[in-house]
Formats: structure tokens, C-alpha cells, sequence
């Protein structure tokens, strides 16, 4: 049978039932909270005669009437509906369905639709909002992750079918190299950000060197300003600490995305100029961060009885700018600048926003001024606590002459700043033949000067070609010291054949100087050896390497046989530990163990390793590697008893670095 | 002299004789052909004696410098003496490796005077190295002036001490030394200038003239104006101050007038030199523009006597044209107008050098001539650059036309040999995949061998001594600077529309396949639009030189055989397999060889009829 649904609305006015007891009344508000919002229903006969009685009543009926079920059956229908709201729908010709609701009930009824939907509303807006943003991330990820992917899947496939024509293979290697490295830099951006993002970074605390920092600056960031024929400046200002506190990876990172976007955003042949300076924090008691702790975003400590000063870092670039409106969203994730000419600029838009998180955590600030078409200008000041102090003495004559052969003024100001505040004078020339003149002049009055500073610019000759002839001139015993930006191991072998002794390099720190000065021009000189002297012979050494990725073995043994050392390889961490257990004592100088392996991981061969009953159980070197670079898979490998740390994918100047650092 | 010196001295002389080039007039060709192959032979072994009585003779005593007696020592330096002497530069390199041994003992054993005048001999020594680089980019030369001036400059520097050297010899080195190191390119005609007008003060000075009345001061302060007179041929409006302009001025006017005087004494015409920096001068002083100039020139080159074989005929016939060239490069505007005289400029020049009599001095005239080619105007109608350069070629360094000839022929067939099997291996090049027409397409591949084979080597007439009249193995030096030709090439023929697309070939040709070794840094071969015709030519030119030509230099000499099994083995290295797997096939390697002999044969055949 099918109802039609006629409602008809009845409002009952009037007193109602009235003889209520007390209770009753407490009970009835009280399950009429409980009803609150719910309706009741009644169903009622309706005779021919037209009287009408209660045939059912449901719980809430009963609530919102203030009636039992079995009062409510007795009552009349109407009076003990007087006060609520009743919907009538006629069930059959004599029987009715009578709705029960309250006023409020209605009206909350009524509102709570509007709510919901405004909260439904605001829930759907934050949902496409969110929803965009993944979109956005998820396209800019995939098309800045796809670009380098292609290049790899690409290079790859034409390295193959070239696979005869080595110089085509190597292009194509060449090819893969820079895009596993740009998809490296994403990912690991990715990271960072969602560190970040879910307060989890951690900052570092430990003694680093700044000229160290700022020489690895130049080293990542100048191949790629040559590269664009862009004249890149680094200068170094006032220096009160080269030693200090901090963590100079994240330091690094801030440097080198801000120089790195000059050089990405500048033009060829553009000018860059970086400077780096420092001074006194203005207050005593004045902050600098700890790592470790993370509240309000910052992380204070007082560093009572340390030298407080404040880093000052400015970047300055004559390349493309940045539109006003852009300013306002440079350190909002994901946002780059987009026009034509850049478009082939790769970058995944992480980069200032990480930089700014960074700054921020280290108690620091960052500020940037930029003009479309004309450039742009960063500054970074962050606070930072001096080292425990590691001077050393130079053991140079006092009052002794530098000569020094360059025509670059801001050069000759800083190293006669720093050799005068050491009791040295400076005598400067701005040529080869100028140098050579004033040399057979001094030899012939015999007042030598100390030692010659070859600097990187003359006004007529190469220094090298200068080099030549004063190695002639002067003989073998005088100093002669190439203080330059370029990079000693692309110039070494020219330089030492031209007579050069060694190498300061630029940006110049007062350290470097005075110690290479004071190394072959003092008085206690050692003549031999300039930096990266000779190779050494590994041959006599054994390394194992845990890895169970096959092509990961290949590489790392690749790299590791090339140094000349001796390679075993176990498949997990079970067998590296049976190697281990199964070798000669002492016949393992350094164990290189992955993190991830089947059987038995890194972690836990390592804990093995080292509660191993034999004498060298404790001292075999474990290094960690890993492309889990935080600083808690640090800290986690160093528990399991690891003492080093070796990021994945490998690098061999890494490794070469570890075997030189364990094996001399 | 000690004996071996004599007869080394004595060797070079007939390999200069060997090299000078006759007439044909009483041979066949038969006769020439045999007369050729007897004076290549003899060169050879004229080398190799040579070689035998350096290695017996000199190095054991430069090895033991220190311990030599003061007879070897005024033997050395006789010798030394020798291999420049005379007008003729015989051996400057074996000259500077003497002066650096003898500067060492000087410095050992603290002779100042001694030094002072090594310093003085290895600067000339280093700036007739130099000589042999004139026309290169500054910045491809610089280590050679930087030497030659940082020789001078310390000699000068005792000029401080002149009082305390009473020894009137080595004062006279200390002025020249110092005078000398305004010698060679600088930076800007400026810097030159100042370092001239320098010396001049000095020279000038009455405090030094009157300490060292012996020294011939009027000819040295006479020689320094002429130096800075000189200095204006280079300069350009653009590059001068106006304050070096009045800096030159001087000397032009007194070198001018001092020409002037002895031109009237002798009844003779106004030198030439001279009056073209009075002419430059006075355009740099504004007193006519470009036009007045360059009639003025005209009016010089008029009238230089085309049967005047002595400096000013080569000079007026020559190097004015040269000069006139250049400032046509700087203002083509002036071109076009001008396009029927500098066809008979260089039209005249040509039958100048034909005209030569081959007994004269060869090297002067070569040394002249050196100066066209950087400068040279293609003009409609007239001779093509790429003539010119074949004309020298064949003119001064015969032995290198024979070489470019056979690898031009040798290329060739190659190139035929790979199209008949792949139509489409030269489609690295837009104009070579451009044609549609398969015979066409094939004609233009063996064209563009051919030339590239005649021009890949071009850029050695600028080191014609070192390769022509060399009467020894090169040293490092040597070597090094040979490296420059592929630079010079690539210039050259870049610089001209008709010849810019064999640049490549002139630069890559001695580059590795895989690009571990070879020359110039500039050169990558990855990024180059021909790479195949490079290598094929890299590749030819290499065998053709273990087989025959570079034996005198490098003291390689290999078979025919020898070479393409010496080839074979450097494949995916030096050359590329592509090519290498064709010389595998001993059909192709025996038309190969073939062609290398015919198209050696074919060569002198050319320069037989050109004489």
C-alpha cells in the first residue's frame, strides 16, 4: 500500500497537560535536552466518530511530552501535544502519523543544514585549496623531476645504440651525471622542505672553518659562473672569528642557493658580488642558535664567555630581477620566476624557502631588494659564536718585505691589511717586468724580500710566465706563493713546473695566508710538499664493502679498486659480519657498510661487529653509507657504533677523502 | 768552432739550399720528380747527421755546463753566434737552448756581466722566435714576449747600477736589453709608447751619455725613434690616445726628416717606411680623413718598383698592401669602390713573388709576405683567398703543398669509398643533407674533401722555418708552438665567407677521436657541424705524415702498411672506428695507398708546372 504524504502542520496552543509532579518535570527537562534536536512520533487512531486516541509513542515522543508511552496511550492525543509542534500524515482512513518537534528543535534544525553547509563549504574551499597545491606540487615535481628522468632515459638509450663511440658514450655519461645530480638536489630539496614542513629539522652544532666554508662556496659555484663567462666576486670583509659554532652544512646550503640563483638568474657575461664579512653582535647577552631545540620556530642559547658577532652575508647580481609582485612570494614554496628567457632554468622554487626557513631557525634574517632587469641584492645575517680558538703562531721574521705581484687593488688592500698586522710590509707591482726589475734590484743590494705573492691578474704576462722566470732569477730556495681564485688542482702541475711553491687561495682568509707564508718563508720553512702532493700508495690495504645492490657494488669497488686498494664484498650485513668474524685480526682497515640490506642491515652488523670478542673488534673503521643524510641517521649509524658517515650516491673525492683521512 | 759545430752550421746552410727551390727550366719532369725525391732524401739525411752531432757533440757539454772550460764556453757561444749570423735566422731554437744553458752557468757562478749579456743574447734569441709567430692573436703569443721582455727587463733593471759597471760591453747590453723590451705586441699601442718614450728619456739622458762616451748614443736614440715611428703601422685611431699620438709624432717627424736628408743626399727617392708612418701621422693628427689616407697609400704602392727585390721593393709591393688591407677591413664601405685596385694589388704582389729570383732571400721575402694573409680582401673578379694561400704554399713550403695535395686526393677516395656505402655518412653537415639529388650530393662530399684536404694545413705558413728548413727534431718548445697552426688555420679561413667552411677542418684535424689528446683546447668535437670530414682528414693526414713528411721533425717513419696498422690500433682512440673498420678492408687499404702515390705524384706534377 502506498501512502500519500498529505502533512498538514497543526500548531497546538494552550496549557497542556499540567499535573505533573516535580520529578516528572526535572526528568522531563532532562530528557528533553536528550531529545534536543530529535523528533517524536505518535500514531494515532482516529475513529469515525472523530475521537482520537494513541495507539504508539515512541521514545522521544514521550520525552518531548513529558508523558510516559503508557500515559500517553491513555491521554488525549491533543492535550498532551499542547506546546510542540505536530506534523499530521494520514497513515490509512484511520490512522495518522503525528510528528512531534519542538519550536527549537525546528529551528535548529533548520540552522544546522546552513552551518553545515557553510562548515561543508569552508571544508570543500581548504579541500581544493590543499588539492590545488598538490596538483601544483605534483606538476612542478613531475615536470622538474621528468625533465632530468628524460635526460637520463634519453642520454641512456643513445649511449647505448652508440655504445661503440666512446666519445658519444661519454657526452651521453657526461649528460646523465649533471641530471642525476640536478634530480639529487630536487629530491633532497623535497626533503628538506618536508622536514621542514612537519618540525623536524635540526640544526647542527659544532666547530667549523669559515674560509673552509667559503673555499667550498667557490669551488661548487665559480665552474658554474665560468661557465657562464660571468665575473664572479667574492670578497671577504672585516673577519673578526674564523673559527666558529654552527652548522656549516646548513650554512653552506643557505650560501651557496643564494650565490647559486645569481649565477642561475644572471645573464652571460653578468657580474655577481658576493661579500662576506662580520661584526659585533649588538648586545652582550645577545643570542645565537643552539641546535637541537625548536620553539617559535627559533632555537636560542646563550653562549656566556664566547665571542658573539653576527655573519653578514651579501649577494649582489646584475641579472634578471625580480617583479614587486614576485618579491612578495619569493620564499613561498614552489614559486619561480616565470618569463621566457629563464624558462630552461631548472630549479624546483624549494630553494628560498628553504633558505629563508634556515636563516630563520639560526636566529637570523633575510632580506632582498630586486628590480626587474636590473638585479637583484640578498642579505643574510645570522648570529654566530666563535670557536674555541686554534691559532697558530707563524714563525715569520718580523718587519721582513712581501713582494707582492698583482694589479688587482682590492686584493693588494686585503693582504697588506693582514701582513701589517703582523709587522710585514708590503711592496706591490702591477707587472711582470716591474716584478723582475725590482727583484734583480733587491738581489743585487741583497735585501730579498720574504717571498713573492704571485696574484692572479698582471698588467702584461701570465703569473705563471712570471713564475718561470723569477724561479730563475731568485733560485730555488725563494718562496714563491700563488695567491689566486682558480683552482689549484686544474693549475697545480703548470704551476709547480712554472716554480710555484704553493697556493693561497681566494676568497683570502688572514689564516690561509699566514700560515702558507709562515710555512715556506719563515723560520722554521718546510720546503717540500705543496698542497696535493704526490700519490699514495694503498695497495697494501683491505676494505670490505657491504652493499647488496649489484650495480652499487660495481660503482663503489670501481672507485675504491682505482685507489689502489684491496676490495671484499659481502651481499648483507650477516655476511659482512661472517667476513669479519672469519678474518685475520686487523686485516680489515676500514669496513664500508649500507644502511638497507636484506638479511641483516647495516645497523645491526655494525652492533655485531663491535661486540665481536677480538681485539680489533672495537677499532675496524665502519662507515656508514647511506643516502640518508639527517642528522639523526647520522646519529642513529654512530649508535650502532659506526665512526663515519658516507652519503649515498657515492662520490669518489668522498671516498678518497675517507681512505686518506684512515689510511694516511 | 769546434768541428761538429762547423759541420753542423755547415748542414743547415744546404738544407736552406735544398729548400731554396730552382728553376725547371733544363729538367723533365721525370728529372724533377727524381731531383725532388734525391733532395728530400738528403735532407734527411742531413737531419740525422745532424741529430748525431748534437746528441755526441753540444748536449753532453750542456749537460755538464758547470764543468766546462772556459774554451768550450767561447766555443758555444761562437757557435750560437753562428746559427743566427749573418741575415739569416739558421737555428734560432738550438740558439736559446745555448744562451738558457750558458744564463745558468752565468747565474751559478754569479757573473753579473755574464749574465747581463746571456740575458741580452736570450732575449734576441726569444724575440726571433717571436718573429716566426707575427700575425697570431696577442694572447697566442704572449709567452713568447713575456719571455723575451722578462729577459730584457732583468738585464735593464742593472741599468740602477750603471755607475758600478764600468764595463762599456755590458753597458751597452743594459741599454739595449732595455730598449728591446719595447720589441714585439703589447696590449695597446699606448703601453708601447710609453715604454719607447721611456727609453728614450733615458737615452737622452746627458748623466748616462756622459759616463759612457764609447757607446754609440746617436744610433741607439735614432733606432728607438724608428722603433716608436714603427709602432704607428699597428696603432689604429681607436686604440690611441691623443696623448700617444703626440708621443709618436716626434719620432716620425725626425726619422722622416733624417730619411728625407740622406734620400736627397743620394739623389734618391723618399723612402717608402718612413713616408707611410709621416702619412699615418698626420691622419691620426686629422689632417685628412680615411680617403686622404688611403690615397696617399695608393700613391706610395704606385710607385714601389715591381723589379726591386731588396727591402723597400718588398716593402712597397707587400707589406703596404697589407697595411692598406687592413684599414680596408676596418672601413669595408671603402671596398667596393676601391675593388679593381686591390685586384691589381694583389695581382701585382703574386707576379712580384713569381718574380723573385729564387737565389735571393727567400726568408725576408717570406717574412714580408707572411703579413697578407691576415689581412687579405676577397673582391669580385679577383684572386681567391684560398689561390693566394695555395700560391704560398706551393711558392715557400713546397713539401707542405705536396702533403695537403696527397691528403686531399687521398680524402677523396675515401670519402668515395664510404658513399658508395653509406649515401648518408656526411649528413652531419646542414649542406651536405640539404641535397636531394643523390649525384649532386656526391659531388659536393668529394669537393668539400678535396678542399678540406688543401686548406686543413694552411695555418703552417705562418711557422714556414719550422717546418720547411728545420735540420733537426723539434724541441718541446718547437713542438708547442707548431700546436698553433691548427689555430692559425682556423682563423684564416673564417675570416673569409668563400673559405669559412674548411675552419673546422684547419682546427680539429689533430684532435682525438675521443678527445683525451690532441690539439687545440678550442676544438670539441662533439659540438662540430663536420666531425666526420675532420676525422677522415685528421685520420689521412696523420698516415701521410708517419709515412713521409713529418719524419724530419718528429723522427716518426713508419711504412704505408706500418701506418694504417699503426692506425688500426689507435681506433676509438686517436680515430674513429667508422673509419678505421674501412682501412681494415685490404682492398680499400691497397686503393689507398695507391692513392697516396698518385696524388704525391700528381702534386709535384703541379708544382712542377707552376715554376
Amino acid at each position: 500500500m502506498v501512502f500519500g504524504y498529505q502533512v498538514r502542520h497543526l500548531k497546538v496552543t494552550g496549557n497542556g497537560v499540567r499535573n505533573m509532579e516535580n520529578v516528572e518535570n526535572r526528568e522531563h527537562k532532562a530528557k528533553k535536552e536528550f531529545a534536543c534536536g530529535k523528533m517524536g512520533y505518535l500514531v494515532v487512531e482516529r475513529q469515525p466518530d472523530g475521537q482520537t486516541h494513541i495507539q504508539y509513542a515512541d521514545s522521544i515522543a514521550c520525552e518531548l511530552s513529558g508523558y510516559s508511552a503508557e500515559r500517553l496511550r491513555s491521554a488525549e492525543p491533543e492535550e498532551a501535544v499542547k506546546g510542540l509542534e505536530v506534523s499530521m500524515v494520514p497513515l490509512d482512513d484511520g490512522h495518522e502519523l503525528w510528528i512531534l518537534d519542538t519550536a527549537d528543535n525546528r529551528r535548529l534544525r533548520i540552522a544546522e543544514p546552513e552551518h553545515m553547509n557553510a562548515a561543508l563549504e569552508e571544508a570543500l574551499r581548504a579541500a581544493e585549496a590543499a588539492n590545488l597545491a598538490k596538483s601544483s606540487f605534483l606538476s612542478n615535481m613531475s615536470h622538474d623531476i621528468r625533465t632530468p628522468m628524460n635526460a637520463i632515459i634519453g642520454m641512456t638509450s643513445i649511449g647505448l645504440t652508440h655504445i661503440d663511440e666512446k666519445p658519444r658514450v661519454q657526452d651521453c655519461l657526461m649528460k646523465i651525471k649533471t641530471a642525476s645530480a640536478h634530480l639529487m638536489s630536487l629530491v633532497n630539496d623535497v626533503l628538506d622542505m618536508s622536514r621542514i614542513d612537519s618540525g623536524r629539522l635540526t640544526l647542527n652544532e659544532e666547530p667549523f672553518s669559515l674560509p673552509d666554508l667559503v673555499h667550498d662556496i667557490a669551488v661548487i659555484i665559480r665552474p658554474q659562473a665560468v661557465q657562464k663567462k660571468q665575473k664572479l666576486w667574492l670578497e671577504i670583509g672585516h673577519i673578526l672569528e674564523e673559527n666558529l659554532m654552527g652548522d656549516p652544512l646548513r650554512l653552506r646550503q643557505i650560501l651557496v642557493n643564494i650565490v647559486g640563483n645569481a649565477v642561475k638568474y644572471t645573464p652571460e657575461g653578468g657580474e655577481i658580488r658576493v661579500r662576506l664579512g662580520q661584526h659585533l653582535a649588538a648586545e652582550e647577552g645577545s643570542t645565537v642558535p643552539e641546535a637541537g631545540t625548536q620553539e617559535s620556530g627559533k632555537e636560542e642559547k646563550n653562549f656566556p664567555g664566547t665571542r658573539r658577532m653576527v655573519l653578514d652575508f651579501i649577494c649582489e647580481d646584475n641579472g634578471i630581477g625580480m617583479s614587486q609582485e614576485f618579491l612578495k612570494k619569493i620564499f613561498i614554496p614552489f614559486e619561480r620566476v616565470r618569463n621566457t628567457t629563464i624558462s630552461k632554468i631548472e630549479g624546483t622554487g624549494l630553494g628560498m624557502a628553504i633558505v629563508k626557513n634556515l636563516v630563520e631557525r639560526m636566529g637570523g634574517e633575510i632580506t632582498v631588494e630586486s628590480r626587474e632587469g636590473e638585479g637583484s641584492r640578498f642579505q643574510v645575517e645570522i648570529p654566530v659564536a666563535a670557536a674555541e680558538q686554534n691559532r697558530k703562531d707563524t714563525a715569520l721574521p718580523a718587519g721582513g718585505i712581501v713582494l707582492m705581484a698583482e694589479c688587482r687593488d682590492d686584493r693588494v688592500a686585503q693582504v697588506t691589511g693582514y701582513l701589517e698586522e703582523e709587522g710585514f710590509r708590503l711592496v706591490r707591482t702591477r707587472s711582470g717586468l716591474e716584478t723582475v726589475t725590482r727583484l734583480t734590484e733587491a738581489q743585487y743590494e741583497n735585501h730579498m724580500p720574504c717571498a713573492l705573492l704571485l696574484g692572479q691578474e698582471l698588467e702584461d704576462m701570465s703569473a705563471l710566465e712570471l713564475a718561470s722566470h723569477v724561479r730563475q732569477l731568485a733560485g730555488r730556495a725563494f718562496p714563491i706563493l700563488l695567491v689566486s681564485e682558480e683552482d689549484w688542482a686544474q693549475i697545480e702541475y703548470r704551476a709547480v713546473r712554472a716554480g710555484v711553491n704553493a697556493f693561497v687561495p681566494c676568497p683570502l682568509f688572514r689564516s690561509r695566508l699566514m700560515e702558507t707564508l709562515s710555512a715556506y718563508a719563515g723560520s722554521g720553512r718546510q720546503q717540500e710538499g705543496t698542497p696535493g702532493d704526490g700519490d699514495t700508495d694503498y695497495g697494501s690495504h683491505h676494505v670490505l664493502l657491504a652493499e647488496d645492490i649489484a650495480l652499487n657494488q660495481e660503482i663503489a669497488m670501481e672507485i675504491l679498486s682505482a685507489m689502489g686498494v684491496q676490495v671484499e664484498v659481502a651481499d648483507d650485513g650477516k655476511e659482512a659480519l661472517e667476513k669479519f668474524t672469519s678474518s685475520p685480526e686487523g686485516y680489515y682497515d676500514i669496513i664500508f657498510m649500507d644502511i638497507q640490506m636484506p638479511v641483516m642491515d647495516g645497523y645491526e652488523a655494525a652492533r655485531r661487529i663491535r661486540q665481536l670478542p677480538r681485539n680489533d673488534a672495537e677499532s675496524v673503521w665502519i662507515v656508514a653509507m647511506t643516502a640518508n643524510a639527517f642528522v639523526e641517521d647520522i646519529r642513529r649509524s654512530r649508535d650502532a657504533g659506526m665512526n663515519e658517515h658516507c652519503s649515498k650516491p657515492v662520490d669518489p673525492e668522498r671516498l678518497q677523502e675517507i681512505l686518506r683521512g684512515r689510511l694516511g | 768552432m769546434q768541428l761538429y759545430q762547423q759541420e753542423y752550421i755547415a748542414n743547415l746552410k744546404e738544407i736552406v739550399m735544398l729548400t731554396t727551390g730552382e728553376r725547371r727550366e733544363k729538367l723533365s719532369f721525370e728529372a724533377y720528380l727524381e731531383q725532388s725525391d734525391r733532395k728530400r732524401r738528403r735532407g734527411e739525411e742531413l737531419v740525422k747527421r745532424n741529430m748525431k752531432l748534437l746528441r755526441e757533440g753540444l748536449f753532453p757539454v750542456l749537460d755538464h755546463i758547470y764543468a766546462a772550460d772556459e774554451t768550450e764556453i767561447s766555443e758555444l757561444r761562437e757557435f750560437a753566434g753562428e746559427l743566427t749570423g749573418g741575415k739569416e735566422d739558421l737555428d734560432g731554437g738550438l740558439y736559446c737552448q745555448i744562451h738558457k744553458a750558458l744564463l745558468s752557468l752565468a747565474r751559478m757562478r754569479k757573473d753579473r756581466k755574464e749574465m747581463i749579456r746571456e740575458l741580452y743574447c736570450l732575449g734576441m734569441g726569444y724575440y726571433g722566435l717571436y718573429n716566426k709567430l707575427v700575425g697570431l692573436e696577442r694572447k697566442e703569443i704572449q709567452k713568447y714576449t713575456s719571455q723575451m721582455r722578462l729577459c730584457f727587463a732583468e738585464a735593464a733593471a742593472y741599468l740602477k747600477y750603471f755607475d758600478e759597471i764600468e764595463d762599456t760591453e755590458t753597458r751597452g747590453f743594459i741599454l739595449r736589453s732595455r730598449a728591446n723590451m719595447s720589441l714585439g705586441q703589447f696590449n695597446t699601442p699606448g703601453e708601447k709608447i710609453r715604454m719607447v718614450k721611456r727609453t728614450l728619456e733615458i737615452l737622452q739622458d746627458k748623466g748616462f751619455q756622459e759616463k759612457e762616451p764609447g757607446l754609440p748614443w746617436d744610433r741607439y736614440i735614432f733606432l728607438t725613434h724608428q722603433q716608436m715611428a714603427a709602432s704607428i703601422s699597428y696603432g689604429r685611431e681607436s686604440t690611441m690616445t691623443s696623448r700617444d699620438v703626440e708621443d709618436v709624432m716626434e719620432s716620425v717627424y725626425i726619422v722622416y726628416q733624417r730619411r728625407f736628408e740622406e734620400a736627397a743626399q743620394r739623389k734618391q727617392k723618399m723612402l717608402l717606411r718612413p713616408s707611410f708612418s709621416y702619412y699615418v701621422i698626420e691622419y691620426f693628427c686629422g689632417m685628412f680623413g680615411i680617403d686622404g689616407l688611403l690615397a696617399r697609400m695608393e700613391t706610395l704602392m704606385d710607385g714601389a718598383d715591381a723589379a726591386d727585390f731588396s727591402e723597400e721593393g718588398m716593402y712597397g709591393i707587400i707589406s703596404l698592401p697589407a697595411f692598406y688591407s687592413q684599414y680596408l677591413n676596418d672601413y669595408p664601405d671603402k671596398i667596393p669602390g676601391r675593388a679593381e685596385y686591390v685586384r691589381n694589388l694583389y695581382r701585382r704582389a703574386m707576379e712580384y713573388v713569381e718574380a723573385f729570383p729564387r737565389e735571393e732571400e727567400s726568408e725576408k721575402l717570406f717574412l714580408y709576405l707572411r703579413q697578407l694573409p691576415s689581412t687579405f680582401v676577397e673582391v669580385e673578379g679577383g684572386i681567391l683567398y684560398k689561390q693566394f694561400l695555395l700560391k704560398i704554399l706551393m711558392r715557400f713550403a713546397p713539401e707542405i703543398y705536396v702533403h695537403s695535395k696527397v691528403v686531399a686526393d687521398a680524402a677523396v677516395v675515401f670519402c668515395r669509398l664510404i658513399i658508395d656505402e653509406e649515401p648518408d655518412f656526411f649528413d652531419d653537415m646542414d649542406s651536405i643533407r640539404e641535397i636531394g639529388e643523390p649525384l649532386e650530393k656526391r659531388q659536393a662530399i668529394l669537393d668539400y674533401a678535396r678542399e678540406c684536404g688543401m686548406l686543413h694545413d694552411v695555418g703552417k705558413i705562418n711557422f714556414m722555418n719550422l717546418y720547411s728548413q728545420t735540420a733537426r727534431q723539434w724541441f718541446e718548445e718547437e713542438y708547442e708552438m707548431a700546436h698553433l697552426h691548427t689555430n692559425v688555420g682556423a682563423a684564416w679561413l673564417g675570416e673569409r665567407e668563400s673559405t669559412s667552411m674548411y675552419a673546422p677542418v684547419a682546427l680539429g684535424h689533430h684532435c682525438w677521436y675521443d678527445g683525451s689528446h690532441g690539439y687545440p683546447e678550442t676544438y670539441h668535437r662533439l659540438e662540430c657541424p663536420c666531425r666526420q670530414m675532420v676525422d677522415i682528414i685528421g685520420m689521412l693526414d696523420w698516415i701521410n705524415n708517419v709515412v713521409d713528411t713529418a719524419t724530419m721533425y718528429t723522427g716518426v717513419e713508419k711504412s704505408f702498411r706500418e701506418a694504417v696498422d699503426a692506425a688500426i690500433d689507435l681506433e676509438r682512440r686517436r680515430f674513429s672506428p667508422l673509419l678505421t673498420a674501412r682501412l681494415r678492408d685490404k682492398a680499400i687499404a691497397e686503393q689507398m695507398e695507391k692513392a697516396f702515390a698518385e696524388g704525391r705524384r700528381e702534386a709535384y706534377r703541379l708544382l712542377y708546372e707552376s715554376m
